[in-house]
């Protein structure tokens, strides 16, 4: 009888976080399901607990997932906040190196041009009027940015958008847009050296570039030295 | 075998067909053989400007789709013997007529007889642009100091770079000094340095421009005006001399304003 073996397959450990389902992530798939089916049945559980299931070094694909997930939820007693894994394809671990790196432009963003990148992207040369950088991370332009910038576009609030030359016409960070028209206090008569950022009002602002140790210490990947 | 050059501006009415008339009759008058190609069908008017109006039988349109030989189409300029030739364009069909493949066959042929081929381009950058620029081996943009034309060029410049043919360059067309003096309108150096690409000439603004256009003599055929004096430059600079920038201040200065400059630096 399988259910006599030494080694249990479903794990059910309590922390600080609430309850884990620890999965074994060596025996056959169908003989955990079993065994997991089993488990959550049991008479021992009371009362509604949140559960982080936690698949080990099993790859497991969307659907197998489903079905886990589909199990734990029949019990009444247990409700599923999270499922963790330690395995991840190779495909989205290449998706994370890419939203991870900063991609280097080299030239001039002419008007009607647009330079697109997943993580940071640094632009050596001009962005012209009329030419646009999109990044998922933050934007550094070595030279003038007189176009339009939109850094952190899936949604991180924390990038910033920093130029030699900082007179876009447009500056976007996340889901804010600034309209870089006359009537905005924050332009510098000397745009020279500078980086945009949400300020914590919520708005967008404007700083000297060499603020930003003090703005976004986080942006820094730097370690060690000293 | 020759070069083709295509004279280009994205914007409209900075001068394109003026230029493309002007350094054709220039590169003539340097003894090159070379033949304008109009190819804004549906409203070609390089044809005017050079005063060959009446003698267009046949046109682009007509060689390309078989109707007649290249040699038929072309129309000779009688004031310069057998070095200034016009390929016409329809004025019947529009821009859709041609493909970018037939230009640049056509194109190829034409650049087997003549040293110098230049493609006047229509405005816009649809398929009239991409028809002018598919034969061509380098680009010259037109510019005014014109913050719209400018940024039309800049445009046309991203587009320019990716085609396969050599770094565009830049003349600057229309300038009137006393503006770019008092600061009204863009200058040389800044149009330059926010096109970044090299700057082949500028020409300075002169009614005389106009009225030699509607005569269907283009200026460079008036020697003792500015606007000839620049355009033969860049002629000059074409054929590989090196010609420094012409001043822009007014040379019609008495004798007196001149010393008086002289001392005043």
């Amino acid at each position: 009888m399988k259910h006599l073996t030494t080694k249990q397959l479903v794990l059910i450990k309590g922390t600080k976080e609430g309850l884990v389902l620890q999965l074994d992530d060596q025996c056959a798939y169908s003989d955990l399901l079993d065994e997991l089916k089993r488990k959550v049945t049991e008479d021992g559980l009371e009362g509604q607990a949140e559960v982080t299931i936690h698949v080990g070094n099993r790859y497991c694909c969307q659907e197998q997932l489903k079905e886990i997930l589909h199990i734990v939820q029949q019990s009444k007693h247990l409700k599923v906040s999270k499922i963790k894994s330690d395995v991840i394809t190779v495909e989205e671990c290449n998706q994370k190196l890419l939203k991870s790196q900063s991609a280097t432009y080299i030239g001039i963003v002419r008007s009607g041009q647009e330079i697109r990148a997943e993580g940071d992207l640094v632009v050596i040369g001009d962005v012209n009027p009329n030419g646009k950088v999109v990044a998922g991370g933050s934007i550094y332009v070595m030279g003038r940015l007189k176009g339009i910038a939109h850094a952190g576009a899936q949604g991180n609030r924390d990038c910033v958008i920093a130029a030699s030359w900082l007179e876009a016409t447009h500056l976007k960070i996340a889901d804010l847009m600034e309209l870089m028209t006359n009537e905005v206090t924050i332009l510098a008569e000397k745009p020279e050296m500078e980086c945009a950022y949400i300020h914590s009002n919520g708005q967008i602002a404007i700083d000297r570039l060499q603020d930003l140790r003090i703005l976004r210490p986080n942006l820094s990947t730097f370690k060690g030295g000293s | 075998m020759g070069e083709a050059i295509v004279i280009t501006s994205g914007k409209g009415g900075v001068g394109k067909t003026t230029t493309t008339a002007n350094l054709g009759t220039a590169l003539a008058l340097q003894n090159k053989k070379v033949c304008l190609i109009d190819t804004d069908i549906g409203l070609r008017n390089l044809d005017v400007i050079l005063g060959l109006e009446n003698r267009i039988i046949y046109d682009l349109v007509d060689t390309v789709e078989g109707r007649c030989k290249i040699q038929q189409a072309l129309v000779k300029d009688k004031r310069f013997d057998d070095l200034l030739f016009l390929l016409p364009a329809a004025q019947t069909s529009d821009k859709n007529a041609v493909t970018p493949q037939q230009m640049k066959t056509l194109v190829e042929e034409l650049k087997l007889d003549f040293d110098y081929v230049l493609i006047d381009c229509p405005a816009g950058i649809e398929q009239g642009y991409k028809n002018a620029v598919a034969g061509a081996d380098r680009a010259i943009v037109v510019t005014t100091p014109e913050i719209s034309a400018v940024r039309d060029a800049d445009r046309i410049i991203g587009l320019l770079e990716q085609e396969e043919i050599e770094p565009p360059k830049l003349i600057i067309n229309r300038i009137r000094p006393q503006l770019m003096k008092n600061g009204d309108s863009m200058d040389v150096n800044e149009i330059t340095t926010h096109l970044s690409i090299d700057l082949l000439g500028i020409i300075p603004d002169d009614e005389q421009v106009i009225r030699s256009s509607n005569k269907g003599e283009p200026i460079v055929m008036e020697p003792s005006t500015q606007a000839a004096i620049a355009y033969r430059n860049i002629v000059r600079r074409i054929l590989g001399e090196s010609v420094p920038l012409m001043s822009l201040e007014n040379e019609h200065k008495g004798v007196f304003a001149k010393i008086k400059a002289l001392f005043a630096k």
